[in-house]
């Protein structure tokens, strides 16, 4: 609690002693509470002469109380942004950079292609370039966009994007510069024929204002054509001009698109919450657009749209009356232009229509056609009452758009190798008047990453990573990989658990590699949870996320994965969650994790129990495969013995005998083979049985399972 | 199966030609269950065994008897089903063991033949017999399903209990005085059967006998040459006693005509094994008609004893409730139910709420039980029935 104005009047009318000088402080919060008791009891001090200094006065702290701009307070509280520690700040960069890319792209109805490019500048500075071919920025807005906190298109309105608060890009753009001291540069370019602009920006902290650099103030254009590129290029802006060539037809001109540049202080390191993880993921829940990711070492990786379809346009809807709290509605009837309350309540909320409003005005005690602009503390109070007493339906679902079940399940099978996928799309559903949307996905089977990694790329992780132990390495840098498996892994290869990575000669890497590759984990690994809320991955505070809760909360034993209490099941097995939602809870700003609601938490357990159902009967079908075998197995073992038996007792030939039981017994199983499940109907073996939204990989199994 | 009736004859004879005669039968047994595999074989059905039931449902009471009988049903044992897959071969490996045994003449105790059989299935790590126990039961099994005993199927069980008082016998060919057997007593054998044993009337001035519960308590009767003041038999069988001695208290009841006493602990233990002794066992209700004594008596120890003894409380145990369900299960039994004086006694005894051993009565005095307490039950014709 920081003292307010009004405060600071009454304060100045105490008596004080004066004369003193004043120091500014920051820290005065307490001393303005033991100051003001001081002044309320003043019985409790000798007056007038007291021998006690007096600290500050109400005067000299009014000096030091002013206001905190946006800026100011994000650029002490950076960690509220995801800028936390140089890793992280590399990652929130192109995060932000990206999302907002992939956002303006579908606005506007362009299949999105994304450049980014991370490049290093020297000890522990980046660059990094993120470009779109999406419509441009309009010259007047950019400064404002990447220049001040909390500017934006999408924080006013209830409409399904990645971004919500308008805070990102520009706090990126701020931690360069407060780390580098570097502007952000911006060239935009509108259409084919239009000169790109191009700025270069820095965030005036203070007042949240952005500070053009060049062109005096104004920015620069840029003309098209190769004389255009000679100038951007010369400011290291690897601008792209043109779309990778097909075969046999030349490249086509990017027609428009934006690019950042922002340079700052980051580290880069693969394995988890890295950018080629978030890029990765990013590539599976957008299907629809193509990513080309240049690393700092210069390798290029490209993740191909699966389909150019772009996903449905999400329609912008009005607030829910249920999801707005009497604050937010007495701002709402101040800033209405509608002259009735009746046309209020049907032109800003959504599911009001002219009888809802009747109701609700009658439920207030208020008329219909009162003013809105008459409408005081205590009536709007009363409005806000009848509407939690009013039964109003659900907002509009279609708002919110998934991923869908097949691209979920395509582009599931892409990325995670597996054996069994599914997916379950819950039908919408509403938390505070917000509607929202959860899809799951399900991967099962195949190896995980540590299997797949070949051994450079093993020695260059090795190289990378601040890991002190070979098994924190493991466990840090590898997706799915619990203590459980690195354990194995390092007994495997006879390595030390606490052997640093860093110091590994060739041939232990050669060991260690085999052993990564050798080793079955599917019992040591554990569940990996993919979170994704409105298509962007989420890959940090797992622990505070909804999602991760409602994972660990499902009861998987029964789904036929192992799991011990509070912790995540085991096996070979990969969960996506979606939250789409017109507003996303998230838990902070840096959108790290989705707040605990319970409608969102129940609308996620039912997600999960209809993959894990589906899961579970591949299981069961599988077990009962094994079981059959080892059904088989027990019967020849014993065969061999009886037959042995009988024929010392009656002289039989033992071979003959044994034969015919061996037939007995390939009848008896054959039969079994075919047996009925458990509601009477024959089991074949395809996906049909499963219902919809499965798909079954025949896969070779893996060597050491 | 084949018919229960069991033709033999307890008079003495030629003992090897009648061992061959009997064998004979037994290898015919054999082989008619072998014969039932290759038949199920060739006609490609399961081979199934069926088992006589050795529970208590297929127990019945004979009042007239006064012996425990087996009933008619019968377990189904296949090949072809997978928790009865592994016991079905073993009691395959124990016929064929016993065949073995057979025609080469020789005997076996019930843990050698385990070690017999027992080898690791071929290109498995499972043994055909894990332990002993599993062999056991499917030794009972196959008794009960070839209607061979077992001294038939040539095994014996490992040997418990002795005895000792005024008898001599001859036991394979070998005459054993038991009144100067020491302080260790004649081992009683596993097969007792009249080829081994055989009385000798005239040297046996034995009145009666006295059954003790184990080989403490005998050590104490003995000691104090009980046998030799009240001229009698003392014997014990280390807890339930083996067949070996259930046999060998018959043959005395029978051929000689000496009434059974027995002293056994005041628990639900005690109790049931008097039941044994008297009306023969549940699981081996087949044996019953040569090893139960149904006049046999029950001397003690007896509930009311506490009081009448005038015992410490520091001598008693509680009971649990495992003791308590037992003793209600044993009052249930058909053969105590009409018993007035045993529901009686089974009753104090879960009012008393503790059991009383017989060494109980040591805290009187060393030499109570063998100087006051049995004597006294023996002249007040004091014991239950």
């Amino acid at each position: 609690m920081s003292p307010t104005k009004t405060k600071k009047k009454t304060k100045a009318k105490t008596p004080t002693t004066t004369g003193r000088k004043v120091k500014r402080t920051t820290n005065h919060v307490g001393r303005v509470t033991r100051n003001r008791r001081v002044s309320k009891n003043g019985s409790a001090h000798k007056k007038g002469g007291s021998t006690r200094r007096r600290r500050a006065t109400a005067q000299s702290m009014a000096a030091a109380q002013r206001d905190i701009s946006v800026s100011e307070f994000f650029a002490k509280n950076r960690h509220l942004l995801g800028f936390d520690n140089p890793r992280k700040a590399l990652l929130t960069t192109v995060k932000e950079a990206v999302d907002n890319s992939l956002d303006a792209c579908e606005e506007a109805g362009i299949v999105p292609e994304v450049w980014v490019h991370i490049e290093q500048m020297g000890n522990g500075r980046y660059k990094v370039g993120v470009q779109d071919n999406g419509p441009g920025i309009l010259k007047k807005q950019i400064p404002l966009i990447f220049g001040k906190l909390l500017y934006g298109s999408k924080f006013h309105r209830l409409r399904m994007s990645r971004g919500q608060q308008g805070i990102g890009i520009s706090a990126a753009g701020m931690y360069g510069m407060l780390t580098t001291g570097k502007p952000v540069k911006i060239v935009s370019k509108i259409s084919i024929r239009k000169p790109a602009h191009y700025y270069e920006i820095q965030i005036d902290t203070k007042k949240n204002k952005p500070e053009i650099l060049n062109g005096r103030g104004d920015g620069i254009d840029i003309p098209s054509g190769e004389k255009g590129m000679k100038i951007i290029r010369k400011q290291g802006i690897e601008w792209v001009g043109h779309y990778d060539a097909e075969e046999g037809v030349t490249a086509k001109e990017v027609r428009s698109g934006t690019r950042v540049t922002i340079e700052l202080e980051a580290r880069y390191q693969r394995g988890r919450g890295s950018v080629d993880e978030f890029l990765q993921q990013a590539a599976l829940a957008n299907p629809h657009v193509t990513l080309h990711y240049e690393d700092p070492e210069g390798n290029q990786n490209n993740y191909v749209r699966t389909t150019t379809t772009l996903p449905p346009e999400p329609r912008e809807i009005k607030p829910h009356p249920y999801g707005v709290e009497l604050g937010r509605l007495i701002t709402m009837l101040k800033d209405s232009d509608a002259s009735t309350l009746s046309q209020f309540l049907t032109e800003s909320f959504s599911r009001v229509s002219s009888a809802m409003a009747r109701r609700i005005c009658g439920g207030a005690k208020l008329s219909t056609r009162a003013r809105v602009g008459r409408i005081g503390r205590g009536e709007a109070d009363a409005l806000y009452q009848s509407i939690q007493n009013t039964k109003l339906s659900a907002p509009s679902t279609d708002c919110v758009v998934p991923i869908g079940d097949e691209l979920l399940l395509q582009a599931l099978a892409q990325v995670l190798p597996g054996e069994f996928y599914t997916a379950a799309t819950r039908p919408p559903a509403v938390y505070r008047g917000n509607p929202f949307q959860i899809e799951v996905g399900l991967a099962y089977g195949g190896g995980s990453t540590v299997q797949k990694v070949t051994q450079e790329a093993l020695e260059e992780l090795l190289g990378e990573t601040d890991s002190r132990t070979l098994r924190q390495f493991l466990i840090t840098t590898f997706n799915g990989l619990g203590p459980d498996g690195a354990e194995k892994i390092l007994q495997e290869s006879s390595m030390g658990t606490r052997q640093s990575p860093g110091r590994l000669k060739t041939k232990e890497i050669v060991q260690l590699h085999s052993a990564m590759k050798n080793v079955n984990l599917d019992e040591g690994q554990s569940m990996q949870v993919l979170r994704y809320a409105n298509r962007v991955p989420l890959q940090f505070q797992h622990a505070a996320c909804s999602i991760t809760q409602a994972v660990l909360k499902t009861n998987w034993r029964s789904y036929g994965l192992s799991q011990s209490r509070g912790s995540l099941p085991s096996g070979p097995v990969s969960v996506m969650v979606h939250v789409a939602s017109v507003w996303v809870p998230f838990t902070s700003e840096s959108k790290e994790a989705v707040a605990n609601y319970p409608e969102i938490q129940k609308e996620l357990r039912l997600g999960l129990q209809a993959v894990g159902r589906k899961l579970g009967m591949y299981m069961r079908r599988r077990q009962r495969v094994k079981q059959q075998g080892e059904r088989r197995n027990i019967f020849l073992r014993y065969l061999g013995e009886v037959a042995t038996a009988v024929s010392t007792i009656n002289r039989t030939n033992r071979d003959d005998l044994y034969n015919r039981l061996l037939r007995v017994a390939e009848k008896r199983t054959a039969e079994a083979d075919v047996k009925l499940d458990s509601r009477g109907k024959v089991i074949l073996d395809n996906e049909s049985e499963f219902g919809d939204n499965v798909l079954i990989v025949d896969s070779e199994p893996h060597l050491s399972a | 199966m084949a018919k229960r009736a069991r033709s033999r004859s307890t008079n003495t004879g030629n003992g090897n030609s009648r061992l061959k005669v009997r064998d004979k039968r037994t290898l015919g047994q054999l082989r008619n269950l072998a014969d039932g595999v290759v038949t199920a074989a060739n006609r490609s059905r399961d081979p199934y065994v069926d088992i006589p039931t050795r529970s208590l449902s297929n127990v019945k009471y004979s009042p007239r008897k006064r012996i425990i009988e087996m009933g008619k049903n019968t377990n189904r044992r296949q090949l072809f089903n997978l928790s009865q897959a592994k016991s079905y071969m073993q009691t395959m490996l124990v016929g064929s063991g016993c065949k073995r045994l057979i025609e080469q003449g020789k005997t076996l105790s019930i843990r050698g033949l385990y070690y017999m059989l027992k080898h690791q299935i071929e290109g498995t790590k499972e043994n055909t017999f894990e332990e002993q126990g599993e062999c056991d039961t499917v030794i009972e099994d196959t008794e009960v399903l070839l209607d061979s005993l077992r001294e038939e199927l040539h095994l014996y069980a490992d040997k418990r209990g002795d005895m000792v008082g005024n008898i001599t016998l001859i036991d394979s060919g070998d005459e054993i005085d038991c009144s100067r057997m020491g302080s260790g007593g004649y081992a009683i054998p596993s097969i007792v059967e009249p080829e081994v044993i055989q009385f000798d009337r005239k040297k046996t001035t034995a009145k009666f006998v006295l059954h003790v519960e184990k080989g403490t308590v005998w050590q104490r009767f003995n000691e104090d040459k009980f046998w030799k003041k009240h001229n009698c038999i003392l014997t014990h069988g280390a807890g339930q006693p083996p067949r070996g001695v259930r046999r060998l208290l018959n043959r005395l009841h029978s051929e000689l005509k000496l009434p059974i006493y027995c002293v056994l602990d005041n628990d639900p233990w005690g109790y049931y094994i008097y039941s044994v002794i008297k009306q023969g066992s549940i699981n081996l209700a087949f044996e019953s008609k040569r090893m139960a004594i149904p006049e046999a008596k029950y001397l003690g120890l007896r509930s009311v004893d506490y009081s009448r003894c005038d015992l410490s409380s520091s001598v008693t145990i509680g009971l649990t409730d495992n003791d308590r369900k037992r003793a209600k299960q044993i009052a249930s039994y058909a053969w105590f139910e009409k018993k007035k004086p045993w529901q009686r006694e089974i009753q104090m005894m879960l009012d008393n709420g503790f059991k009383l051993e017989v060494e109980a009565l040591i805290s009187k005095d060393i030499s109570y039980v063998t100087e006051t307490y049995v004597p006294e039950r023996l002249r007040k014709r004091d014991w239950l029935d």
